[in-house]
Formats: C-alpha cells, sequence, structure tokens
C-alpha cells in the first residue's frame, strides 16, 4: 500500500482530526528519541546548547552605599563593609537565609549612580533604597518593594486622630520642601489652608511640636525615629497617605539569583512578621501597619 | 601655617610625619595632664586626667567618668570596654582606631554625643588640628548621626541647645503662639522680651523676660500651650494665676498674650462676651485713655498700657503690651465668650 492509500485509509477509518493527533504524538515520540528540540529539526539547525545554569553561591554579594544610620550604615575598608547595620542590611541577612545562602559579603558602592551605571557588577543584589524607575529595571531585574514610600501623618499633640483625608484639609499642614511629603499634600490632601514648607526634617519636628503646622506629612519609613527622638513632644502617628511604589532590590542581571526568588523571600519574610519585626526595630513603627487615609 | 616650636606635637611646616602617638611626649603639658570630656545633662564638661599622651587621654575617656564624677552627675556616652587599637598621628591629624564597640547602640543622641566627646578631648590636646576615626580600621559611614567621618574632624557637633541663635529663640515664640513674625528680628528687643515673659509664665519658669539657661532649654521642649476648657469657635481665656490670656479658635490657642490684671483680685472671675469696642476709650475714673479696648464685663476691659508688669497689678482691667494689643482688639470680636479664672480654682 502507498502512503496516499493508507492515509485515505486512515481519513475513511478514524477521521481527520484523530489523524492529526496521531500524527502529532508519533511526531514529538520521534523528536523526543531523536533528543532534538522542536524547532531544530524544521530548519535542520545545529541544537541550541542547554543554558549554563550558574551554581548556588556560598556568598550572596551585596552592594550598599551606606549612609543612613537607620536604613544601612557601616564601616569600610578597602572597598568593602566590614561593619554593617541597619534595616536594609537586616533585610539581605535574612534574605540571603532564605536562598540558602551561608553567609553575606556587604560591598561599598559610591556613589550611589555607580550601582546601576556601572557596567561590571560583582555583586548579587543591591538593597539601597532604590525605587523601580524605568532607568533601574533597564538595568537590574527588580523585585516587589520591601518597603513603602507612602507618607505618614503626625499630628500635633492635642489633635483626635484622623479618620479620613478630609480631615486634614481644614488643618495646617506641613512637609520638607520638594518632598514626597509635599507632593501628597497637593495631590491627595487638597488643604483648604496654605500648607508650610520646611527647608529642613529639624524645623518641620519643630513646626508639629510648637503647634505652627497640625499635621506633618513624612515619609513612613522615617517617621518613627522623629516621633522617638522627639519624646512626648508630638502627637501620634496617625495614619499614612498612599502613593503607591517602595524601595526594591535590584537583582543582578546573568547572575546566580533570579528576582522570583527575592520576591518568594521577601513575600515569606513579609508574612511570616520578620519583616514587621525588622521595621519595628529599625524604623521605631512599621508603615504597613499604619491605617491608609481615604 | 606653623606650629610653635614649644607644641607638643610640633612639626615643621610641610613636613609629612607619621608616628604613634603613644611615643608624643606633651613636654610642657605633663604638669597639668590631659582633659577628658563627658557630658552632664547635655553640657560639654571636662576633667583633668594624669597623662601625658593622646593615647591616655582616649584611654581615660573610655574608662568613663569616676564614681565621685557620676555622683556630680558626670555621664559618658563613649561605651565602657570600647577597645583602643591604635592612636596615630600625621600632619597634625589624629587618627583614633577604635573597636566596632564604639559604634553600640541605635540611639541617635548617644552615637553623636560619643563622637563629640573623642573630638573634644584629642582636639583638646595642644597641636591637634583634627581627628580621623575608624572603626577596627575602616571608615565609617553614617554610623554616627550629625558627623561625616570619611574625612578628619575638626570640631565637635554642639547640642542642639548651644546652637540656639536669637532669630531660633524668636522663631520658636512664634511658632509656640507667644509672639507675632513681625517680631523676627535676630536681636532681644522688648518685644522678645515680652513674649519671653508669656513663655516663662506659661512654663512656670521665674518671670524675668531673659533667655537664661532653664528658658532656653525649656522653649526647646515647649509644645504649643493648651486651653483649660474645649469649645468650638473663638473665645479667650483669661488665667489669672499665670497671668495670660490665650486666644483660641476652635480649641487651639492662635496666640498667648502676657497680661496684668486687677490686683488683690479686682478682675471679677467668671463667663463674659466681650460688649463693647473702642479704639480710643476715655477712663473717666482714671483719666487716662485706654487704646484698642474691649470690654467684656462692666467697666474691665482688654486695653493697651504702657506698663504690664509680670504681677496682677491693675485697677480691674486687663492690660496688655503695646505689641499686642492691636492684635486683641482684632481677635477679640464683639460677642467673643470671655473666661476668667484663676487656675487653682478650677
Amino acid at each position: 500500500m502507498t502512503s496516499h492509500a493508507a492515509v485515505r485509509a486512515l481519513v475513511g477509518g478514524i477521521g481527520v482530526v484523530a489523524f492529526l493527533v496521531v500524527g502529532a504524538i508519533v511526531t514529538a515520540l520521534v523528536l523526543v528519541a531523536l533528543g532534538l528540540p522542536a524547532e531544530s529539526r524544521a530548519d535542520d539547525t545545529p541544537p541550541t546548547p542547554a543554558p549554563i545554569v550558574e551554581p548556588r553561591p556560598t556568598e550572596l554579594v551585596v552592594a550598599l552605599t551606606l549612609g543612613d544610620p537607620v536604613l544601612q550604615a557601616g564601616a569600610v575598608r578597602d572597598g568593602q563593609v566590614i561593619l554593617a547595620r541597619g534595616l536594609e542590611v537586616d533585610i539581605a541577612r535574612d534574605l540571603a537565609r532564605r536562598l540558602g545562602i551561608p553567609r553575606v559579603r556587604f560591598v561599598y558602592v559610591r556613589p550611589a549612580s555607580r550601582l546601576l551605571a556601572a557596567k561590571v557588577r560583582p555583586w548579587h543584589i543591591t538593597i539601597a533604597s532604590i525605587r523601580p524607575v524605568r532607568a533601574a529595571s533597564a538595568v537590574a531585574d527588580l523585585s516587589e518593594p520591601y518597603l513603602g514610600t507612602d507618607q505618614a501623618v503626625v499630628l500635633r499633640r492635642g489633635l483626635p486622630r484622623l479618620t479620613a483625608l478630609g480631615d486634614l484639609q481644614d488643618k495646617v499642614t506641613c512637609a520638607l520642601r520638594g518632598s514626597d511629603g509635599a507632593r501628597a499634600i497637593a495631590a491627595a490632601v487638597r488643604p483648604a489652608v496654605r500648607p508650610i514648607l520646611a527647608p529642613s526634617n529639624d524645623r518641620l519636628l519643630q513646626l508639629v511640636q510648637t503647634g505652627a503646622c497640625d499635621a506633618a506629612v513624612v515619609p513612613a519609613g522615617t517617621v518613627g525615629r522623629f516621633v522617638i527622638d522627639r519624646g512626648g513632644l508630638l502627637g501620634p502617628v496617625t495614619a499614612r497617605v498612599e502613593l503607591g511604589g517602595g524601595y526594591v532590590v535590584a537583582v543582578t542581571r546573568g547572575g546566580p539569583i533570579a528576582v522570583a526568588e527575592v520576591d518568594r523571600a521577601l513575600e515569606r519574610m513579609r508574612m511570616d512578621g520578620t519583616m514587621h519585626r525588622l521595621a519595628r526595630a529599625w524604623l521605631g513603627i512599621d508603615p504597613a501597619r499604619l491605617r491608609a487615609l481615604r | 601655617m606653623c606650629v610653635p616650636a614649644a607644641n607638643p606635637i610640633a612639626m615643621k611646616c610641610g613636613v609629612f610625619l607619621t608616628f604613634v602617638a603613644s611615643a608624643l611626649a606633651l613636654a610642657g603639658a605633663a604638669d597639668a595632664g590631659v582633659s577628658v570630656w563627658f557630658v552632664e545633662g547635655e553640657k560639654p564638661v571636662s576633667v583633668v586626667r594624669n597623662g601625658t599622651t593622646i593615647e591616655s587621654a582616649v584611654r581615660q575617656l573610655i574608662a568613663g567618668p569616676t564614681p565621685a564624677e557620676r555622683s556630680r552627675g558626670l555621664r559618658s556616652a563613649v561605651p565602657r570596654g570600647t577597645p583602643l587599637l591604635s592612636v596615630t598621628a600625621s600632619r597634625r591629624i589624629v587618627t583614633v582606631d577604635l573597636g566596632a564597640r564604639f559604634a553600640a547602640g541605635r540611639d541617635a543622641k548617644a552615637l553623636r554625643g560619643r563622637v563629640g566627646q573623642l573630638v573634644r578631648t584629642v582636639r583638646g590636646i595642644p597641636g591637634v588640628l583634627a581627628v580621623r576615626v575608624l572603626l577596627d580600621g575602616g571608615v565609617p559611614v553614617g554610623l554616627f548621626p550629625g558627623y561625616d567621618l570619611r574625612r578628619p574632624v575638626t570640631a565637635a557637633v554642639e547640642p542642639v541647645h548651644q546652637q540656639t541663635t536669637m532669630r531660633d529663640v524668636q522663631r520658636q515664640l512664634v511658632d509656640l503662639g507667644f509672639m507675632a513674625p513681625s517680631g523676627l528680628t535676630g536681636t532681644l528687643d522688648t518685644q522678645t522680651s515680652t513674649a519671653v515673659l508669656g513663655f516663662q509664665k506659661w512654663a512656670n519658669l521665674s518671670r524675668d523676660g531673659s533667655l537664661g539657661e532653664s528658658t532656653v532649654a525649656a522653649l526647646e521642649r515647649a509644645t504649643r500651650p493648651e486651653p483649660r476648657f474645649r469649645a468650638p469657635g473663638r473665645r479667650i481665656e483669661v488665667q489669672l494665676r499665670r497671668q495670660l490670656a490665650l486666644l483660641i479658635q476652635d480649641n487651639k490657642v492662635v496666640r498667648a498674650v502676657h497680661i496684668s490684671s486687677g490686683a488683690g483680685g479686682k478682675t471679677p472671675t467668671g463667663s463674659f462676651r466681650v460688649y463693647r469696642k473702642e479704639r480710643y476709650s476715655w477712663s473717666v475714673p482714671f483719666k487716662v485713655w485706654l487704646p484698642w479696648a474691649s470690654y467684656f464685663t462692666g467697666g474691665v476691659a482688654f486695653h493697651e498700657f504702657g506698663s504690664v508688669p509680670t504681677y496682677a497689678a491693675s485697677h480691674g482691667c486687663v492690660r496688655v503690651n503695646h505689641y499686642d494689643a492691636e492684635m486683641l482688639f482684632g481677635f477679640a470680636e464683639t460677642g467673643t465668650p470671655v473666661s476668667v479664672f484663676d487656675e487653682a480654682a478650677v
């Protein structure tokens, strides 16, 4: 029987659809037996080598910029951070543990622009208050945020807690000049009274302490330390104004760490309370647990 | 700049020398000892210790105050037991390498304070221009708020209250509601003194109108005066014991005004309302013009007067100084509630 006749017999017996299904299965089995990818057979090109999977490192190399006593600070010798501490440092250490990497080495990168601009990045991840802007995502894989950049509201003493964004409209609000807080006041609060824009954080908190300002809008990540520094001279950190976004981990492309792994680890840190504990320890409050004003 | 030859770590200009500081004989300073800096409250205080070298000064700084000094209130922010790894000097810049314990703790004030103590102690040694601090041989970055230790430090950061300028004080008085923004002049004038008096009354400090240490310290920690009662709208509270009038809008004190009420309890206590206002009011019994008069009961009014002492001195009216009288007159619209009370009695 010729192949043409056989086809006709099959068509007559089990139909076109069944024939095509069987044909596809047979083709796939043959290809698997030959060990070739499907597309290579079609154009007869040589087989593509399997991607090289970098072995899991025994040391997670983390780039830091240092400079913030709460987020990351340390002592630097020959480009290595020999003493590192801060919220981001602790997050990096916890990440390494969850990624199954026994050791962490911190390297100091200055200026901060080098983190993303450097052609060679001899580190696996960067954790340095990076925002997921286009320039960052063009050169590195960015994780989900580990710390939000929402703004917190600190009231002067004697004011009742806020329940809605509208409660702020008739108050004297204040923020650092040119800050996200100032933008949040303009975009989200839209106050009836002209806000005060302070030139420094000290001045800003002084305004709230003295009651010249009713409510300061400051980064949720830094509000805890101000309130702690000022003892009982300020009212409560009452809520936050949502801006969205946050600080992300930049994962070096082509390295042994996948951003999905980092995301999973960060999620587990959130779920098991590690992030909350670290935030409380370093920031004084956990910004994620402040009620959002709407 | 050349260093005087008698200087203990004198070096010729332009000559680069490095040597271990413990080898430095502080000739001439041996008899006097070394000054080691601690703090009393927030105020830096030095004590003299035996010793002739920079190293001995730093070691005694780390050792902290003696029990006798502690009982006098001296404290140190430097953690006891901080290892001193080395002290070297080069071009009159002293490098102090300490163990990581020096950075222990998270309290910003303590971290800033210990660097201040170290810098004062080392800079206090004649001839030292600057201090470089290392931790385990590394350069501290961001560990000590207020200091950039990536380069040598020439001076300690002063405690906040010692940085206070007259303009800072005035700004604080304005922010707290004791003075109008027009009082921001940068000089200690009568308007500022009047506002200081008002603040001293509120804070129960001695009423002298001068900016002594206790007043400046109290100002730094002051919060805006709170009304005694809560009620909506615009009103005035006259606190007889403090001799203060609080101008209140929706439970927020917008201004606190230094006043002098009736001597011997001649200003009646109770709840009243402003019922008559006169730009110039002629006082028939006392034959005197009373500018910016706002009457709230009988012949009792808020008004401007040349003499507003720190105590109750009037015939029953509430005297207000020149700086606040017009503002108070504008605030006290007809019908504005006025509560007059002795704080001890309510």
